[in-house]
C-alpha cells in the first residue's frame, strides 16, 4: 500500500465511521420540522456544548488559525478573544430568544424579526441575506477539506474530486439526520480533533525543539516582532485587532446555525451554563498557534493562502502516513460537520421563512421537511461553486462571513430592549450596515487599520436610531421587550 | 434583583471584554515572559481562563441553581 493510499483510508475511514455512528444514533427518531430544524428542543449540556462550541473546531481552527499563526503572527490572537467575549454576549442574550423561540414556536432566526417587529418583508430580507452569507462559511470549510486531502494524498490525487465526493456524502449526511445527526457527528469530531490539536500543539515542538517554551524563545530570536502587534493604524496592528474582535465577538451568534442550535436548548439555564464554562474550550487555540510557529520554523517560506498548510506541511514530511491520514481524517471531520450545521441552517431560513410562510409552498411539516431536505443539496452546491472560483485565505473568507452576519445583531438587540424600535429602523440600517460593507470590503479602503464590518456596523447602529426617532412611535410590543 | 447587584452584574461582565480589547495596548510586548509565553499571548491566555469565573459570578448573583 502507498504512502497516500494508507492515508487516504485512514481518512475515509474516519468521516464514514462517524457518519454511520451518527445515522444510528437517529434512526428511530421521527424527522418533523421542529426536529429536524431545532432537535425538538431537546438537548442537553453535552449536545447543546458540541453545538455551539462547533465554531471552535471548524477548518478554520485547525488550519486557518495556525495559517495566521505562520503567516501574520499576533494578530491571530484575535481568534482567542472573540470567542470568549461572543459568549459573554450570549450568556445574557441566547436565553432571552431562547425563551421567545419555545414560547411562539419560532424555528429560524427570520422568524424572530417577524415576531418582534411583525414585519414579513424584513423577516424575507434577512432569510435570503442568511442563506447567501452563508455560502462562504461553507466555503471555507470546503477549502480546507481540499488542503487535507490533498496533503493525505501526497499530491497524487486529484483533490477537487474527492472533496466533491465528501460533500456530496455530508449533504446526504444532513439530508437524512437533520440537526440531532449533527450533534452526534459533533461528539465524535469534537473528541478526534482535541487529540489531532494536542499532537501538533505539543508534540510537534517538543520533537523539534524540546518543548513549546523553547521554541517560542527560538521564534523570538528570528523574528523579534512576531508576537507582538504594530503599534498605530497600519495594517494589521492594534486598531485592527480591537475592532475586529468586536465585529467577530458581537456577531459570533448572529449565524442562522447559531440561533438554531440556541433554540434546541432544553431550557434557559441549560444556555448559560454552556456559556460559562466555553471560553475554557478556546484555550486549546493555544495549541493550534504553537503548531503554527513551529512550522514557520521547520518549513519556513509559504505565502499567501499556501500558509493554510503549514502545519499539514510537517506532519506530512516528518511523520509516517498513518499519523497523517489520522490528522487529516480529524481535520476533514472539523470541516465537515460544521458545514452539516451551516447547510442545514441556511437551508431552513429559505424554505421556513421564504418558500413556505411568502410563497406558501410547502407549509405542511412533511412537504416542509422535504423542502429543506432538497434545500440543503442546493447550499451545498452553491458553495462547491463559489469554492471553484474564489481563492483566499481561510481567515478572509470568515471575516467577510462576518462582515454581513454581525449586521444582524442590532435588529436581535434592540428587539430585546427598546420597545420603540421598529422594521423600518431595523431594515435601513441592516441594508446600509450591508452596502457599506460590501463596498469597503470590494473596493480594499484603508481605514486607519478600523475592521470595515466593525464601521458598518456603527452606521447600521446610527441608522437604525435615527430612523427609529424619526418615525412615529409605535405600540408597545408584548412580554419579550425589556431589559437583558 | 437589587439595584447594587445589578450593577456588579454588569460590571463583571464588562470586565472581560475590556481587558480583551480596549487594555491590549498596555499588554502589548513580550517581556515579561509567563510560562514560556510572550506577554500578550499570556495576557489573552489568563483572561480566557478567568471569564468562567466572572460568569459563573454572575450566575449565582442572578440566584440561579
Amino acid at each position: 500500500m502507498t504512502p497516500a493510499a494508507t492515508a487516504l483510508s485512514i481518512v475515509a475511514l474516519v468521516v464514514l465511521g462517524t457518519i454511520g455512528f451518527a445515522l444510528y444514533a437517529v434512526r428511530r427518531v421521527e424527522m418533523d420540522p421542529q426536529q429536524y430544524i431545532v432537535g425538538g428542543r431537546s438537548f442537553g449540556t453535552l449536545f447543546l456544548w458540541v453545538l455551539l462550541a462547533g465554531e471552535v473546531y471548524t477548518s478554520f481552527t485547525f488550519l486557518g488559525a495556525a495559517g495566521w499563526a505562520y503567516g501574520k503572527g499576533a494578530p491571530a490572537f484575535y481568534i482567542l478573544s472573540y470567542g470568549t467575549c461572543g459568549y459573554i454576549l450570549g450568556y445574557f442574550f441566547l436565553p432571552k430568544v431562547w425563551r421567545i423561540g419555545k414560547e411562539r414556536g419560532l424555528l429560524t432566526s427570520p422568524d424572530f424579526f417577524l415576531d418582534r417587529y411583525g414585519s414579513r418583508t424584513l423577516c424575507v430580507c434577512v432569510a435570503i441575506l442568511q442563506f447567501f452569507l452563508v455560502v462562504p462559511y461553507v466555503t471555507l470549510q470546503l477549502t480546507g477539506l481540499q488542503i487535507l486531502l490533498s496533503m493525505a494524498g501526497y499530491g497524487e490525487y486529484h483533490a477537487k474530486i474527492a472533496v466533491g465526493i465528501a460533500f456530496v456524502l455530508i449533504a446526504l449526511f444532513v439530508f437524512t439526520a437533520g440537526l440531532r445527526g449533527t450533534a452526534w457527528a459533533s461528539v465524535i469530531k469534537d473528541a478526534l480533533v482535541l487529540g489531532a490539536v494536542v499532537f501538533a500543539g505539543i508534540f510537534i515542538p517538543m520533537r523539534f525543539f524540546g518543548s513549546p517554551g523553547a521554541m517560542i524563545g527560538r521564534l523570538l530570536e528570528v523574528h523579534p516582532h512576531w508576537l507582538t502587534l504594530s503599534t498605530g493604524t497600519k495594517g494589521l496592528g492594534i486598531t485592527w485587532y480591537v475592532s475586529t474582535v468586536l465585529l467577530t465577538s458581537i456577531g459570533y451568534y448572529m449565524g442562522p446555525h447559531s440561533i438554531a442550535a440556541a433554540y434546541s436548548a432544553r431550557d434557559e439555564n441549560t444556555i448559560r451554563r454552556n456559556a460559562i464554562f466555553l471560553p475554557i474550550y478556546q484555550i486549546v487555540l493555544l495549541l493550534v498557534f504553537f503548531a503554527g510557529f513551529a512550522a514557520l520554523l521547520i518549513v519556513p517560506g509559504l505565502h499567501g493562502s499556501a500558509v493554510d498548510q503549514s502545519f499539514m506541511l510537517v506532519v506530512q514530511r516528518f511523520y509516517p502516513p498513518w499519523v497523517l491520514g489520522a490528522i487529516a481524517g480529524a481535520g476533514a471531520l472539523a470541516a465537515l460537520v460544521p458545514a452539516s450545521a451551516l447547510l442545514l441552517g441556511a437551508a431552513s431560513v429559505l424554505s421556513k421563512n421564504v418558500i413556505g410562510d411568502l410563497l406558501g409552498i410547502a407549509t405542511g411539516d412533511r412537504a416542509r421537511t422535504f423542502v429543506t431536505r432538497l434545500l440543503v443539496v442546493v447550499v451545498a452546491a452553491m458553495a462547491l461553486y463559489l469554492w471553484l472560483v474564489y481563492k483566499t485565505t481561510l481567515v478572509n473568507l470568515l471575516l467577510l462571513y462576518y462582515n454581513g452576519v454581525t449586521q444582524f445583531m442590532p435588529g436581535f438587540v434592540f428587539a430585546l430592549v427598546w420597545r420603540r424600535v421598529g422594521a423600518w429602523g431595523v431594515g435601513a440600517g441592516i441594508g446600509a450596515g450591508m452596502a457599506v460593507a460590501a463596498y469597503l470590503a470590494y473596493h480594499s479602503i484603508d481605514l486607519g487599520g478600523i475592521n470595515p464590518g466593525f464601521l458598518a456596523l456603527l452606521v447600521n447602529v446610527a441608522l437604525c436610531a435615527t430612523v427609529t426617532l424619526l418615525t412615529p412611535n409605535r405600540k408597545p410590543a408584548g412580554d419579550a421587550a425589556g431589559s437583558l | 434583583m437589587t439595584r447594587t447587584r445589578s450593577i456588579v452584574r454588569w460590571v463583571l461582565a464588562l470586565v472581560p471584554p475590556f481587558m480583551l480589547t480596549a487594555a491590549i495596548p498596555f499588554a502589548n510586548r513580550v517581556e515579561p515572559r509567563i510560562a514560556g509565553l510572550p506577554f500578550l499571548l499570556a495576557w489573552i491566555v489568563l483572561w480566557l481562563i478567568l471569564t468562567p469565573a466572572f460568569l459563573a459570578c454572575i450566575y449565582r448573583l442572578e440566584g440561579r441553581p
